[in-house]
């Protein structure tokens, strides 16, 4: 009996690690530059409007091509990643994915997760594109995925309440903190910074640092560029937000709101927090809950000589294509039309984000589509120099140990400098880790 | 004046218990914004155009289309689990056997390890015989007592039943499956309905077993749909149609439920226990 | 090796028993061992997929992450598991009645198991412990100051334990499956000795239900020590990990951080935890439960 236990978990193990092993090499099938007919399996996750857009933008594109059906999966952000993530253990991904950009290392640590879209040029076209937007997709040399939008994150006010407090919209960092004295006399806070499902805590101070010093906290490599030191003047800069009563504290935060996104918050809705710091692509959320045209972009924060570096981007989406598909060519043909094909762009219009290919934004310009707080933000970033914000950045393990750090600085539990050392450590240990 | 005390408490509890349902469904008639803002149930309008659109869906089919999914899957698992648990049930808790307290160490010991840890492999042996985007995998895992908690339930009622019933049965000339029908069964009816019941409401709700092992829409059962317009990483979306929807969705748990809490009870008459 | 004796029935040989769970054995091996051993193996492989041996099994030990975990979980489960037991019992025996509009308070009770991780409950909840919410404008009318909740690293895991209490109405569902099953003489045959309805609880309905309330006690317990999804939803492990439980750990290593051979690792050392506390309460009880037979 104990033999026989023995024996079948060797047997496991061995077929185990042989299929961990085998999957990277495992061939794949080669583009012949024809487009035959098959069916696709498309994948992405989103709300109503996306599915709706997505299904009809589908419709067209079987329209144009009926030889070649897309079938289409679909789901809401729950549970997502977990879906994906085992399709691609098990081989079974659909041929056309949207993906986030943490996937990218996360799925494909070594570039041979994705197909690799350098080999299918000829049908995708990638002249819409800049070359430091191309380059979020490449991983280890390879093109894994293509960005559908780029975004990155603004300050958004009330106006409302500013104007009720005869504030103005903060220039600089100077600006923010003194707005926490006449925002504080009234128990409003001029800004929210958090460290639950935004972790916008750590970003401001990371723009904060990195326009101080020029240095990037991260290279797209996944190398940390801040120093010990730079990691406490970020962690000192949020507690001086926190004791100039700019945002509130993790402690009365989290008391006021639990574990809930600012947007879901009485105290954002009724105006006593009138600041918000977000994606441009997902400010939607933000407005919907205040009275039309209230929520404001607000000027990216600049230091007292006029830096303005230090902003950063992100892709918010990418299309990437499965390594086991079969069909590489169709599935590009597919791929260049959600991207570049300026009806298809009409129909998608800026379900996600603002398109970065030339094409469809242009195609949207001319219809008139690109309108309202999300095109503000893209515009304010577009003048800036603004560096692009490291995959390694967004990985949730990472995004564990800034929250953990600022935590504590909030709690008072340890000093900044204490906090910092802990948290450099941590993450150089974790890159190490992670990156072979 | 005992009675009204009993009623009073009973009421107040069922408030408590009733009150976020009550917040559900007055949500589906709310904006965001007064969603957030207030723990008052009652809406400012009733605008009932919100239920037909939850009804509709953004999917080509309709709700009902993902009802009959998730009864299709329910039922057959209800089915199958009734059958296996009962008998292995039955052999654990009369019958003597080699093996018998290993075998019950195994069927206790796995439920001890979180399920989640089952997920990954499960989803690879299923893709390897070909078997991923149907109910295969969601139903017949049931046909096999998988579900160590009803076991364990049914072998802790069936202990309860004197043994001489069987033994008298046995006497009547009833062979071992007769006994179990004629005899133990009959005793434990509430229990099987029970059964039933948890398997439906937990089969209900299950949502990420389904959506690993289902990608294709059509598919999909209700647990997947209610959640396939939940964003929480793009632009916002209309909360009121989801909690529209998921109002839709609790009804046949709780009508079910509604129905089956008769067989619950049964011998006691009021006043028996009052106080 | 000395000969067992096998007592069955008259007439019935020592491999019908076999027999008759003959399916929960196939299904064991296929459904259940495999995934436990190649989840075992999973736990030496490291974020890469790479084989390190145990390596993964001794940071799980060693780790400062783990043993806050156990301890929250630990905490958790000896709250909550006494409480719904209790409260689930006493609901059970004043629903077993048959009398009028029982049927709507039964159901009434077990509503909030159906609703289950509802985003209403979600948000219901943060309306009742934010600083503002109900149960401070409730102590606040009795003189008490409002407390800190979500905030407060001691009192985060009581939102969590009240969530789950509130949803007592499987153990409920069980009770009262049992309750219908003792004749109402004895409670009838009580009264004509004089015997009041409390007296009658505690000598009659509590020695009735001993397998039942073993029966509910473990399974409360198993969940309770595997609980993720009340804390993620609700607190998101927060604040300081006070209400990361090993359930939430494991889950979080699996999927978020997306090291599988550590979410391994974790799981089968609650595992571990699990059989010992289960093995515990088979123990402890062992006697209670014989004096029934």
């Amino acid at each position: 009996m104990k033999n026989n236990i023995t024996a079948l978990a060797a047997m496991l193990g061995l077929a185990l690690l042989t299929s961990c092993g085998g999957s990277a090499e495992s061939k794949d099938t080669s583009p012949d530059g024809r487009l035959d007919p098959c069916s696709l399996r498309f994948s992405w996750w989103g709300g109503d409007d996306r599915h709706e857009a997505t299904l009809k933008a589908i419709d067209l594109w079987e329209k144009k091509h009926p030889d070649i059906k897309i079938i289409p999966e679909y789901g809401g952000w729950d549970g997502w990643t977990e879906k994906v993530s085992a399709q691609i253990k098990g081989g079974t991904a659909p041929d056309v994915m949207q993906i986030n950009y943490d996937w990218l290392i996360s799925l494909s640590m070594d570039g041979n997760g994705f197909y690799d879209l350098g080999r299918l040029d000829s049908i995708l076209d990638t002249s819409g594109f800049d070359d430091d937007v191309l380059c979020f997709g490449r991983v280890g040399g390879k093109l894994n995925a293509v960005t559908v939008s780029v975004s990155g994150r603004g300050l958004f006010y009330n106006s409302d309440v500013y104007k009720r407090l005869g504030a103005e919209y903060p220039e600089t960092w100077d600006d923010l903190i003194a707005l926490g004295e006449v925002f504080g006399k009234k128990g409003a806070y001029p800004l929210d910074l958090d460290i639950q499902s935004g972790g916008t805590a750590w970003y401001l101070a990371v723009v904060y640092v990195q326009q101080r010093t020029g240095r990037e906290f991260l290279s797209m490599d996944g190398v940390l560029g801040f120093t010990r030191d730079d990691m406490k003047m970020a962690l000192d800069f949020y507690k001086e937000l926190e004791d100039n009563h700019v945002i509130r504290t993790i402690r009365s935060r989290t008391d006021e709101d639990g574990n809930a996104a600012l947007y879901q918050s009485p105290e954002f809705i009724d105006g006593s927090i009138a600041g918000v710091l977000e994606w441009g692509s997902s400010v939607g959320k933000y407005e919907m809950v205040l009275p039309d045209g209230v929520l404001e972009a607000g000027p990216m924060l600049k230091g007292d000589s006029g830096e303005d570096g230090g902003w950063m981007i992100k892709p918010s989406l990418l299309y990437a294509i499965s390594s086991k598909t079969k069909y590489p060519d169709e599935a590009a043909a597919f791929m260049d039309f959600l991207l570049n094909d300026t009806e298809c762009a009409v129909i998608l219009g800026t379900t996600r984000g603002i398109p970065s290919s030339s094409y469809a934004e242009e195609s949207l310009e001319e219809n008139g589509l690109l309108t309202g707080l999300a095109q503000e933000n893209d515009q304010m970033l577009e003048v800036l120099d603004t560096s692009t914000i490291s995959p390694y950045m967004e990985l949730p393990r990472m995004k564990e140990f800034y929250n953990n750090a600022i935590e504590k600085v909030s709690y008072s539990t340890t000093d900044t400098a204490e906090a910092a050392e802990e948290l450099y450590n941590s993450i150089n240990e974790y890159l190490e880790k992670i990156r072979r | 004046m005992k009675k009204f005390f009993m009623y009073l408490t009973l009421a107040a509890g069922a408030l408590i218990m009733l009150y976020p349902l009550l917040w559900l469904i007055g949500g589906s008639f709310k904006s965001n914004e007064e969603i957030y803002s207030s723990v008052w149930f009652m809406p400012g309008r009733f605008d009932f155009s919100v239920y037909v659109n939850a009804w509709k869906t953004v999917t080509p089919f309709s709700m009902g289309h993902y009802f009959l999914n998730a009864f299709s899957i329910i039922l057959p698992k209800i089915f199958f689990t009734l059958i296996s648990s009962v008998l292995t049930a039955y052999g654990f808790a009369r019958f003597d056997f080699p093996g018998r307290k290993f075998f019950f160490a195994l069927l206790m010991g796995a439920m001890f390890m979180p399920a989640i840890v089952t997920v990954m492999p499960l989803y690879l042996m299923w893709g390897s015989i070909g078997a991923l985007d149907s109910y295969v995998p969601l139903t017949v895992p049931s046909l096999f007592a998988v579900e160590g908690t009803f076991v364990f339930m049914l072998i802790q009622f069936f202990r309860g039943i004197p043994r001489e019933f069987d033994e008298a049965a046995r006497i009547d000339g009833c062979n071992t499956l007769q006994a179990l029908f004629y005899v133990i069964i009959p005793c434990t009816r509430p229990v099987l309905v029970s059964i039933s019941v948890f398997t439906f409401l937990w089969t209900m709700n299950d949502f990420l077993t389904p959506l690993i092992m289902i990608s294709s829409v059509e598919k999909y059962p209700l647990s997947l749909l209610l959640r396939l317009s939940a964003d929480s990483t793009g632009d916002g979306y209309e909360l009121c149609k989801l909690l529209a929807m998921s109002v839709l969705g609790l009804l046949p748990s709780i009508t079910v439920f509604a129905i089956a809490q008769k067989k619950f009870v049964g011998g006691i008459t009021a006043g028996g226990l009052s106080g | 090796m000395k000969k067992r004796t096998f007592h069955n029935p008259v007439g019935v040989g020592k491999f019908t028993g076999l027999w008759l769970i003959s399916p929960f054995i196939l299904g064991f091996s296929v459904f259940t061992l495999y995934p436990f051993l190649s989840s075992f193996l999973l736990g030496m492989t490291d974020i890469h997929g790479d084989f390190t041996g145990p390596s993964n099994y001794i940071d799980v030990l060693t780790s400062r992450s783990f043993r806050s975990a156990a301890m929250v979980t630990m905490r958790y489960t000896l709250i909550l598991v006494p409480l719904k037991l209790i409260v689930s019992l006493l609901t059970a025996v004043l629903l077993n009645q048959r009398a009028k509009g029982m049927g709507l308070f039964r159901t009434a009770f077990y509503i909030p198991s159906i609703l289950g991780s509802n985003l209403a409950i979600v948000i219901m909840w943060q309306f009742l412990f934010t600083t503002d919410g109900l149960v401070n404008q409730c102590l606040r009318l009795i003189g008490i100051s409002p407390v800190s909740w979500y905030g407060d690293s001691g009192n985060a895991l009581f939102i969590i334990i009240l969530l789950r209490l509130w949803e007592f109405g499987s153990a409920m569902v069980i009770f009262l499956n049992a309750l219908r099953d003792i004749p109402a003489e004895y409670y009838e045959a009580a009264k004509v000795d004089g015997c009041g309805s409390v007296r009658a609880f505690f000598s009659i309905t509590l020695p009735m239900l001993r397998d039942v309330i073993f029966l509910n006690l473990v399974l409360q317990t198993i969940s309770a020590m595997q609980e993720f999804s009340a804390p993620y939803m609700i607190t998101g492990g927060g604040p300081m990990g006070s209400t990361e439980t090993v359930g939430m750990l494991i889950y979080d290593e699996m999927f978020r951080y997306g090291d599988t051979g550590y979410a391994n690792a974790v799981s089968w050392s609650l595992f571990v935890l699990i059989t010992a506390a289960v093995l515990l309460l088979f123990k402890i009880t062992g006697k209670l439960r014989e004096e029934n037979r």
